[in-house]
């Protein structure tokens, strides 16, 4: 296994510095434990709105040095705002990650938050929402999430409700800036071509003097359990019907990760440990087989992702004309059904085990998406699952599979979702 | 300047490059940051070797290659490929038609075979040509209502005379794609040729024995005559500020597309306007226009430039997302800012940011076995030769004001653009 060196700073925050030297090159992520799920009604959108603020500098780096900054010296950077966790990187040549440390020490504690900046943020993030509304898939997902959950956050989209655009204030943007976005409450993540004491000395320059914040409150949901299905049916403008079917399962600490991971690419194929790319993998699987092949769905697939709460397994299909959104859902229950009842073949089962280790070499072959998957199961639960995680699905057996899939994919946890076009 | 890291520049100037005897040029690279390769091909025929009333052949003709090839059937193709967590594809584009794998190391002969059996050997059965044919169809249908696609089309028939191919987009229309005949597929897959032929392989493999593998897989692959050529018609005239409104019910956001003739991949002012194109709408979060549309004036979600330049020359476009009510706001600050930046030209500042990141980024552009295997392909493509990541730095850091205000005058600055726009049909209150 490849060394991470792991130091916690005075301050609380967590580093952690892998040397990879294949290419000159290294990338630094931040990540704070703070996204949707932190959010209350009323205040949906603000910590994606934050995200947005951190682009726009501090005194020291005016937003638009900062993409300048980063340009001139041959980056590139991005943030990304999820339910669990608020993530920042920047990817440079290797001797010049320095300005990444700069940058994202600077604006932990010194972000402006301009009145006039304020108000052009809410109307570039409303234009963005309005980008969203554009697509059908987006209303079916919003209905079927504000279904499925009734009082966790996760009901909510990141990018908040038009309501609560509309209405937070500075005022709010600060106080949660100031609450979440501290050293005690965020994990550096540095991956590259350094030498990682050398490195940690730099962290420590950059880092080591700002102050820790008091503890955290503590935040925690709990969905209630859910009674019987629930239906739901979004009917816009639209090109063609949708479905789209989600179960209530766990979180990525429970011991039915890794069979709810396999059940996943057994249906679909197993899909890249980061954001994106990697092999395809679904059109062997058992849901293209028997909605795709048969010409009932354009697309049929279903997701599985590691999360802080217990969230949803989902199925998503595009109904191919001359058919319908119901004869969808009962394809994809009958898949469901035959699982349930025999289990994954033991062919499948070393498909997906190979389909697995494939794809996390796949994304390795990036600095950036293995701080990304390093940094990501840190907020989730603990760094190392990045490295062990080829190893608990290899320890799955056919009946974990069946097991998971008799215990969450029954009707009492099922919401199913149908976008029709107007 | 920006020294360019050594190591990288030489992940192209190492390459392996052979030519084999048929005309197929391979290309291979060891790159050893993982277990795993990439395979990255194309043949030089795409959309611009099919007939108007054929528009999506080349597209579905390259989509068609992995539904039965050699003694495979698709379902056979994807399950021992899939097996061991590799994949294949193919698709077409403008002027060719890409096809690539990856896998881990161990099984880059697999994919190799594969590759070569759907280049050379499709069976084309019909009933998976009806299930391709049902699957465009349906992603069609989603284009017929996705704003930007619709913009896009709506310009490239306004710029463009209909026997062009740029006047269309290669993936076709619901009209055409249903008209299309299995015969159709045999006759555009004659046009593929060794002697159009690049196959790029990198990843942690000897490149020697990879070598081997592609002429075994590839070099007895003989078709007659010559490689097809694409003469292109010249484009049309622009008109003066033409405006043209696609609209779409159930929509929140309006794109925009604002656009010129640009210039081809060849020609002598393509860096210059690759410059100018990086400082107007690219750099940071797209450059001026998306500091001042954007960032400065809170306009839209995202707005940018780009820069079209392949074996013809294609739209250079300005674009943005908008509420539909600032859709007036947002076209006026584009052109103004176009208009500003072709009379002042760019500050040495944002010259210097320019070049600094053009050839700064290489390292990174150059760090995944599919960002090196891409570019090789793109090398060969424009025969720019395996030097030209060593060359590119001095190439970019030649390029001078003058030239970017002059590229920028010639092209930009000029009252005959078109404007598309789709999105809602009647502008509503913010």
């Amino acid at each position: 296994m490849i060394e991470t060196l792991s130091h916690t700073l005075r301050n609380g925050m967590l580093v952690l510095l892998r040397e990879v030297h294949n290419a000159p090159l290294a990338t630094n992520w931040i990540w704070y434990r703070v996204g949707a799920r932190y959010e209350s009604p009323g205040i949906t959108g603000i910590s994606h709105w934050i995200e947005h603020m951190l682009f726009r500098g501090t005194p020291q780096i005016p937003g638009h040095d900062l993409d300048r900054l980063i340009a001139r010296n041959g980056g590139t950077f991005n943030g990304f705002t999820a339910h669990d966790f608020t993530a920042y990187f920047e990817t440079l040549p290797a001797d010049r990650i320095d300005l990444a440390l700069r940058i994202e020490s600077d604006r932990m504690v010194n972000a402006l938050f301009n009145e006039e900046e304020v108000e052009h943020e809410r109307t570039v993030i409303l234009a963005e929402r309005e980008g969203h509304e554009n697509d059908p898939e987006w209303w079916l997902n919003t209905a079927v999430m504000t279904t499925a959950f009734q009082v966790h956050p996760y009901r909510h989209e990141v990018i908040g409700s038009r309501d609560d655009l509309l209405a937070l204030t500075r005022d709010h943007l600060i106080t949660y800036y100031k609450t979440f976005y501290r050293p005690n409450n965020a994990v550096l993540v540095l991956v590259g071509d350094f030498d990682a004491h050398r490195l940690m000395s730099r962290v420590e320059h950059y880092f080591g003097d700002l102050p820790a914040g008091p503890p955290l409150p503590p935040i925690h949901w709990s969905e209630p359990e859910q009674q019987e299905e629930r239906r739901v049916v979004v009917r816009r403008p639209g090109p063609a019907q949708y479905v789209q079917i989600v179960y209530h399962t766990a979180d990525c600490r429970s011991p039915d990760f890794a069979p709810l991971l396999v059940l996943d690419a057994i249906l679909s194929g197993a899909k890249s440990p980061a954001f994106s790319g990697g092999a395809q993998t679904n059109r062997s699987a058992r849901l293209y087989r028997a909605l795709v092949e048969t010409r009932l769905a354009a697309y049929a697939s279903s997701t599985f992702r590691p999360t802080r709460d217990p969230h949803l397994f989902e199925f998503h299909a595009m109904v191919q004309e001359g058919h319908t959104a119901e004869e969808v859902e009962q394809a994809l229950l009958t898949e469901v059904a035959a699982l349930q009842e025999s289990g994954p073949r033991p062919d499948e089962m070393a498909k997906v085990i190979k389909q697995m280790r494939a794809q996390i070499a796949y994304a390795r072959e990036s600095v950036t998406n293995q701080a990304l998957m390093i940094g990501m199961w840190e907020v989730l639960d603990r760094y190392d699952r990045a490295d062990t995680l080829l190893d608990e699905i290899a320890a799955v057996q056919v009946e974990d599979v069946r097991r998971v899939a008799q215990m969450y994919l029954t009707e009492r946890r099922r919401t199913v979702g149908y976008f029709l076009p107007l | 300047m920006n020294s360019f890291p050594p190591n990288r520049a030489s992940t192209i100037a190492t390459s392996l490059r052979c030519e084999l005897p048929n005309g197929v040029v391979a290309l291979v690279q060891r790159n050893a940051i993982a277990p795993t390769v990439s395979v990255y091909g194309e043949i030089r025929v795409g959309a611009a070797n099919e007939p108007p009333e054929k528009n999506g052949l080349s597209a579905f003709t390259s989509a068609a290659l992995i539904r039965g090839a050699g003694h495979r059937t698709f379902q056979e193709i994807v399950a021992i490929t899939e097996a061991v967590g590799a994949s294949v594809n193919a698709g077409g584009g403008m002027h060719s038609t890409g096809f690539a794998g990856r896998s881990l190391s161990e099984d880059v002969a697999l994919i190799l075979e594969i590759l070569s059996d759907m280049v050379r050997a499709p069976a084309f059965p019909d009933e998976e040509i009806e299930q391709l044919r049902g699957q465009f169809l349906m992603a069609l249908r989603e284009d017929e209502q996705d704003t930007s696609v619709r913009a896009s089309r709506a310009l490239r028939s306004i710029m463009f005379p209909p026997a062009h191919p740029y006047s269309r987009l290669s993936r076709g229309t619901i009209e055409t794609i249903s008209t299309l005949t299995r015969d159709d597929l045999i006759q555009f897959h004659r046009l593929y040729h060794p002697a159009a032929t690049t196959i790029a392989v990198v990843g942690d493999i000897d490149p020697a024995a990879v070598i081997a593998l592609i002429e075994r897989f590839f070099g007895d692959w003989q078709v007659p005559g010559t490689p097809p050529q694409v003469t292109l018609p010249d484009p049309l005239p622009m008109p003066d500020q033409r405006r043209i409104h696609i609209a779409l019910d159930g929509k929140s956001q309006t794109d925009i597309i604002w656009a010129v003739h640009g210039l081809d991949r060849r020609s002598p002012d393509y860096y210059a306007a690759s410059v100018a194109n990086m400082i107007l709408g690219q750099i940071g979060i797209g450059g001026r226009l998306g500091e001042r549309v954007r960032e400065k004036q809170g306009l839209a979600y995202y707005c940018g430039s780009s820069l079209d330049a392949d074996l013809g020359a294609g739209p250079w476009t300005a674009m943005a997302g908008v509420n539909p009510a600032h859709v007036e706001r947002a076209i006026d600050a584009i052109v103004h800012e176009i208009r500003q930046f072709a009379a002042e030209g760019p500050t040495e500042q944002e010259l210097a940011d320019a070049r600094d990141f053009m050839t700064g980024r290489l390292a990174i552009g150059l760090e995944t076995n599919d960002s090196i295997a891409s570019t090789l392909l793109g090398i060969e493509r424009y025969q720019l030769g395996l030097d030209y990541i060593e060359r590119y730095p001095t190439i970019i850091y030649s390029i001078d004001r003058d030239q970017v205000v002059e590229v920028t005058r010639r092209y930009l600055d000029t009252d005959d653009y078109v404007i598309a726009t789709a999105g809602p049909p009647e502008p509503s209150v913010s």
